[in-house]
């Protein structure tokens, strides 16, 4: 009993909380410095085989989800926590004591910022282990199943607004979600860059844009399929499904550079050039680029690229604990308030009006 | 109107220059006149620099706190602002020539940035910019003050044998506490920054927080503020100890902000 008093004394004190400040700040340090999720082949290639190593054994990989970091953070929460539980009742009579509204306020800075900080890190934390994360693309007029939510995403419009200069102002999507099993009708939102909607208890973003081509296939002389496929997707021919089309990379101005490889001029598809390569039974038959109207010939089929036009990536999120975290945040700024401006000042602390006095 | 700001700019680092200089003469003259002089000076470059901000956003159409350049001479505005503040505040006078080092190394290094004013990505079209980035420069100006302030702490004693400076400088005691409210205010704008961001994050990446090279010093400096806060409370700390921490704390200010853009990518590498 003895025993565990005086690990609860540690574990609850300043010096515990000073020394997890400071491990956790170095490993922080260290997770910033080394490129975090790469594989061990990237390691080596960038430091030596030794390092690499090193650096999986010691989760330098993935830091800020490593044992020790879970670990540092859960005891600053334990520590927050018994020094808050343990320092209430005290507080609760220095606050009977005090005379003034504002000075009985101005007690409580350290304790608010403390729960402050705690439920900063559990709302993250939570939100960590239970956030719901999806991403949906596509062209205006494209519908697509929103992860296993049950939702339907389609999209009504994308625009691209430029300035004068072709630099990007902003990007907006217009889009529809269905409830499929509860309603015909869906709601309605916009979206762009800085302003997400919230839409059946998901928050949706503007994530980026790319480019998408129309990639038409025909066998002989017979259409046989015609889908938008985005650049960096793949189109399986509907009659062989081990013949697949990969659609690499779009080239809105191409050119070719010597030693460097396909570039574009511009971000304008005047001379659009389509990268793509062809796999069958999982091999990769060759690589090249299309211009826009040439046809690629595989025995009987034959395919086009046309229509290039821009995709919107909307990313979808759910985490139940943001505003649990952002209360703590406000609860940490208020805290440092009352603890630096409203606390009651001690006699040694008042401050002279001329330092040099 | 970019022009009247580089112009202004130019004259900013010479005042700021003379100010420097004008302190270090009232330090080696003893004579007050001189703090008089050097202190005029401060206080013009500062209004100019205030000018020469407003003619970079009204120039750009926007507010000047978008890029490495408009950063680097807003975190000398608010360094010199402090600076003012805290001499007149606690009638420090000899600080200006500690303070005035450290603005003009700092404005130095906004003239060796590109001046270019480029338009601004959509994700940093957001008025919780402003509020991230101003926030920012009064917590770095704070602790540019702190910082100043460890340093004489630390070198307190050497400068007593001067006895001009061992007149005009506070004890230990006072020096600490001066110190002290330079990194509680510095630590009030830096959590303001650390959320303000977190808030513009999640709207404009979808994550409030994602361990981001920037993100990740910011926190660090926060933390090493919190220890400095900490050991003040502990009996035998406070004094040297914290003065140390006060020091360390500008060094992670200036990593998070020169250190980081330069060694280490991430979505707050905007050149």
């Amino acid at each position: 009993m003895e025993n565990l008093k005086k690990v609860l004394k540690f574990i609850s004190s300043m010096r515990f909380a000073i020394i997890l400040l400071v491990i956790l700040a170095a490993a922080c340090s260290v997770g910033s410095l080394v490129t975090q999720n790469q594989t061990y082949a990237w390691y080596a290639a960038r430091y030596s085989e030794r390092t690499a190593a090193l650096i999986v054994a010691l989760h330098l990989d993935d830091a800020f989800h490593s044992w020790y970091f879970i670990l540092i953070s859960a005891f600053l929460c334990l520590n927050l926590l018994l020094c808050n539980v343990i320092r209430l009742p005290s507080l609760i009579k220095r606050t009977a004591k005090e005379n003034t509204l504002r000075s009985r306020i101005g007690l409580w800075g350290a304790w608010v910022t403390h729960l402050g900080v705690l439920l900063l890190i559990l709302g993250f934390s939570l939100g960590q282990m239970t956030h719901r994360e999806y991403a949906a693309y596509g062209v205006p007029g494209q519908s697509m199943p929103i992860g296993d939510t049950g939702l339907v995403m389609t999209i009504d419009d994308f625009r691209i607004d430029l300035r004068a200069d072709d630099t990007v102002e902003q990007y907006t999507s217009e889009i529809t979600v269905y409830d499929i099993a509860r309603s015909s009708e869906g709601r309605s939102a916009s979206l762009s860059v800085n302003n997400p909607a919230d839409l059946y208890g998901l928050r949706f973003y503007q994530n980026s844009t790319g480019w998408a081509a129309t990639v038409n296939i025909k066998k002989g002389d017979e259409d046989l399929q015609e889908a938008v496929v985005c650049a960096g997707d793949y189109l399986v021919v509907a009659d062989r499904p081990d013949l697949v089309i990969y659609f690499n990379a779009f080239y809105p101005d191409y050119v070719l550079v010597p030693g460097q490889g396909p570039a574009t001029m511009s971000s304008k598809p005047v001379n659009p050039g389509y990268l793509y390569s062809v796999y069958y039974q999982g091999q990769m038959l060759g690589m090249n680029v299309l211009m826009s109207g040439e046809v690629l010939t595989i025995d009987d089929y034959s395919v086009r690229f046309s229509q290039p036009q821009s995709y919107t990536l909307i990313q979808i999120k759910k985490d139940s604990f943001t505003s649990l975290a952002f209360a703590g945040g406000i609860l940490i700024l208020l805290g440092l308030l009352l603890s630096f401006y409203v606390k009651p000042r001690k006699p040694e602390a008042k401050e002279t009006e001329d330092a040099s006095s | 109107m970019l022009q009247v700001e580089n112009t202004l700019f130019t004259i900013v680092m010479i005042s700021y220059f003379v100010a420097m200089i004008g302190y270090f003469i009232y330090i080696a003259a003893k004579k007050e006149i001189f703090f008089k002089i050097a202190f005029g000076i401060q206080a013009f470059g500062f209004v100019l620099h205030t000018v020469a901000i407003i003619c970079r956003g009204i120039g750009a159409g926007r507010l000047p706190l978008t890029n490495q350049y408009e950063f680097a001479t807003s975190f000398a505005w608010g360094l010199c602002l402090l600076g003012l503040v805290f001499m007149l505040r606690f009638k420090f006078h000899v600080m200006g020539a500690f303070i005035m080092p450290v603005v003009f190394l700092m404005i130095g290094y906004a003239a060796m940035q590109s001046k270019e004013v480029r338009n601004l990505m959509p994700a940093l079209r957001s008025n919780w910019l402003g509020f991230h980035v101003s926030t920012a420069i009064i917590a770095y100006g704070a602790f540019g003050v702190s910082f100043v302030l460890g340093i004489i702490f630390l070198l307190r004693d050497r400068l007593s044998k001067h006895g001009f400076l061992d007149q005009h400088i506070p004890d230990k005691q006072k020096l600490d506490l001066i110190e002290y409210r330079s990194v509680a205010l510095g630590m009030l704008f830096l959590s303001f920054t650390i959320i303000t961001g977190a808030i513009w994050a999640e709207r404009a990446w979808g994550s409030y927080w994602s361990w981001d090279p920037k993100e990740t010093w910011s926190l660090v400096t926060w933390i090493i503020y919190a220890v400095y806060l900490h050991l003040r409370i502990r009996r035998g700390y406070k004094g040297k100890g914290a003065a140390i921490f006060a020091v360390i704390g500008f060094v992670c200010v200036l990593f998070t902000y020169i250190g980081v853009n330069t060694f280490i990518p991430g979505i707050h590498s905007y050149k």
